[in-house]
């Protein structure tokens, strides 16, 4: 019953991309953009980042970025070459990475209001929707808002920097996980009876995968059992050891090689590891 | 959409690996004499020197977007008032972030 739960959940989740699903790992169903329409995220972005986003096909209208759907899109810069029009403003975000045009409709006393606060030079937040034009790349802007507090510019990048790795192990895991299908079942069993997630989904220890080896994975798919994340303290190195039917100086190298990717850290003190995806 | 001139984010340690482009670091005042230059401190807790007429009264911390002239300072083009609170730590791992492992997505 718990398996089937998880197994729903990642369904609904996985076309999204922002959203933090329980379980990271899709067993069955091939990653593809198109799915899940009622998935959309809000992406926090960097200009280069958008730069490099690339349209998923001809027939559609997004882009791809981690391999995720690009719908709406946060940004926070300076605002420059402002021009007021009759039906819209435009402006030039810079937000230090680069400089992109945006368009805001305004239709309504509210967003010529909006609009008139903020002036050249000021730094500022825009929600919007990624647009591409004439082979350019644009922002149609929902909203445009000053920056008071400051923190928010550090707050920002930390956040795409967050959601771009989010994204990235997400899409390194069912890209992973969409590769052998029939793995068989028996060689994999290193996990014992604590293990509560589909034994199906888990490659045995000599499997080599994008970006995370066969221990490594075993490692942070125990850590990020729900139980394991609920626990304040994390989850002991040797009860890892035991757990996993692996020798400890293994686990030692599979926590490190996770500490330094930002996916575990030690949270007690030096034997206790956390998983940093949220629960 | 261009992307030909960031301006990386530094503390004063990672400034030394900027010197001649633009870059962009948060300060905090520590003396400005009228004659165009400004001593901060770095989000890294080095002192900087910025070089440039600020366009008005500054706060305690200050954003400078500029050229690294040198390791140790910045000429700045544009200054911004971060206002006398800011949470330094923040803006300093984000400074490293962007270095680092996260360059890709900066510069």
């Amino acid at each position: 019953m718990y398996k089937n739960s998880q197994f729903d959940g990642n369904a609904a989740f996985s076309g999204g991309g922002f959203m933090p699903s329980q379980a990271t790992q899709t067993a069955d169903h091939s990653f593809s953009p198109a799915k899940n329409r009622d998935a959309q995220s809000l992406l926090p972005l960097t200009v280069k980042q958008i730069s490099e986003a690339f349209q998923a096909s001809d027939d559609k209208v997004n882009f791809l970025i981690d391999g995720v759907d690009v719908n709406n899109v946060k940004l926070l810069g300076m605002l420059y070459d402002k021009a007021e029009r009759i039906t819209d403003v435009s402006f030039v975000l810079d937000d230090g990475t680069g400089r992109i045009d945006c368009h805001r409709w305004v239709n309504e006393a509210v967003d010529t209001k909006e609009m008139e606060l903020v002036l050249n030079g000021m730094y500022v937040k825009v929600h919007g929707h990624l647009k591409g034009f004439q082979g350019k790349k644009q922002l149609m802007i929902y909203s445009v808002r000053p920056v008071t507090d400051y923190n928010e510019i550090a707050y920002h990048f930390a956040d795409c920097v967050y959601v771009h790795c989010h994204n990235t192990r997400l899409r390194k895991l069912q890209d992973a996980a969409t590769a052998p299908t029939h793995m068989p079942n028996s060689a994999v069993n290193t996990t014992s009876k604590g293990f509560q997630s589909n034994p199906s989904n888990h490659f045995s220890v000599q499997y080599n995968m994008d970006g995370l080896k066969g221990i490594d994975k075993l490692v942070l798919d125990y850590l990020q059992q729900p139980p394991c994340l609920a626990q304040e303290k994390g989850v002991h190195r040797n009860e890892l050891a035991q757990q996993l039917n692996l020798p400890e100086h293994k686990i030692l190298e599979a926590i490190e090689s996770l500490e330094s990717e930002g996916l575990v850290y030690s949270t007690i003190d030096e034997y206790h590891y956390k998983s940093t995806a949220n629960g | 959409m261009d992307t030909s001139n960031p301006a990386v984010f530094v503390n004063a340690e990672l400034l030394r690996m900027h010197v001649g482009r633009r870059v962009r670091a948060v300060i905090q005042v520590l003396r400005s004499d009228g004659g165009g230059t400004v001593v901060g401190k770095s989000t890294d807790e080095q002192q900087l020197v910025i070089k440039g007429h600020p366009p008005g009264p500054l706060s305690t911390f200050v954003e400078v977007i500029g050229i690294a002239d040198s390791n140790q300072s910045i000429r700045a083009e544009i200054w911004t008032n971060f206002g006398d609170t800011l949470d330094t730590a923040s803006y300093n791992q984000v400074c490293q972030l962007a270095n680092g492992d996260y360059k890709h997505l900066f510069i």
